[in-house]
């Protein structure tokens, strides 16, 4: 167990090599994303198939072995994203904000530490959508509350 | 900016051995798209829902997280065989995106909203639906990486061939 500055710098240090990784990996490179969809280059697919299966594989294991976490000295917790409303139509818009901007949340910080600029457009998009997101829900529960 | 990426099945393992480093050191699925909902509680402290819930305390791994991946992204490019350097192109995406500086901003603004409201809506993006959750093999992540992938691949079909 150690304390949550400490847990915060780790998950800093994660995050580089995140981004790090997913630089050199292509997933950065707008062409490949381009590619990847009209099947011009599978770079990309396979560098998410290899992960994918990977993980599989590790966390399986990690599962099999009740493994406990440095950070917090508790068992390793494997929550699943469940079945939310909307769930398909958001991920159906998701691809289309994939296909504009051939970046994700989760390239776009990487793509900034590499002097590309059209990733701080997408980054105050994000957001943007982010925040739209939760004005919305705020109006939805304030709705559900006044009834 | 060009990157020197590796081969594919090299990145691959590198990004799959990271997934399971993040669960070892953290002790929960590596997740980016929720982080970006602390930069809202930092802009709006009227909007509740980036008070409340998983947004409770915003001074979380989860932010940290995110601003830790410029900083790989920095080095990557910084060991590339090209001098870093601020770039503008997007590549083959140049030729169909609107050519004004100002067409081309608003799209990429437009473009990450979708992102933005689509992955909260969906429930996570790229990272946490279809990389941590095909790895746990959860049904609604699997579902929402297969739309992820199907209406991209619409979409770029769209821009690039019609």
């Amino acid at each position: 167990m150690i304390n949550k500055r400490k847990l915060n710098f780790l998950s800093l240090l994660l995050g580089a090599l995140f981004g790090f990784l997913m630089s050199r990996a292509g997933a950065t490179t707008y062409d490949l994303h381009a590619k990847m969809f009209l099947f011009e280059d599978f770079q990309l697919m396979i560098v998410i198939g290899v992960a994918v299966l990977i993980g599989m594989i590790g966390i399986w294991w990690m599962q099999q072995q009740g493994w406990h976490s440095i950070g917090t000295g508790t068992p390793i917790q494997f929550p699943r994203k469940p079945w939310q409303k909307g769930l398909l139509f958001g991920a159906f818009l998701f691809g289309i904000g994939w296909a504009m901007t051939a970046s994700c949340p989760g390239t776009v910080p990487a793509m900034l530490g590499e002097g590309k600029l059209p990733a701080l457009f997408v980054f105050i998009g994000i957001v943007l959508g982010t925040l739209a997101y939760g004005v919305l829900q705020d109006m939805i529960n304030c709705r559900r509350d006044q009834q | 900016m060009h990157i020197d990426y590796w081969p594919a099945w090299i990145g691959g393992i590198g990004i799959g051995l990271f997934v399971l480093l993040h669960f070892w050191i953290i002790g929960r699925p590596a997740g980016c798209s929720t982080g970006y909902g602390n930069f809202c509680a930092l802009a709006c402290k009227r909007v509740k829902f980036f008070h409340t819930g998983e947004y409770e305390d915003i001074n979380n791994t989860r932010l940290w997280f995110l601003l830790g991946i410029p900083i790989g992204g920095l080095i990557s490019a910084l060991l590339s065989s090209e001098p870093w350097h601020w770039s503008f192109s997007m590549g083959m995406y140049d030729a169909i995106l609107p050519q004004s500086d100002t067409g081309k901003a608003l799209w990429l603004i437009f473009g990450g909203m979708f992102l933005g409201f689509g992955a909260r809506m969906a429930g996570a993006c790229t990272t946490g639906h279809a990389l941590v959750g095909g790895a746990m093999l959860n049904p609604p992540s699997l579902a929402a990486g297969v739309v992820f992938f199907g209406s991209a691949m619409l979409m770029t079909w769209l821009l690039f061939k019609v």
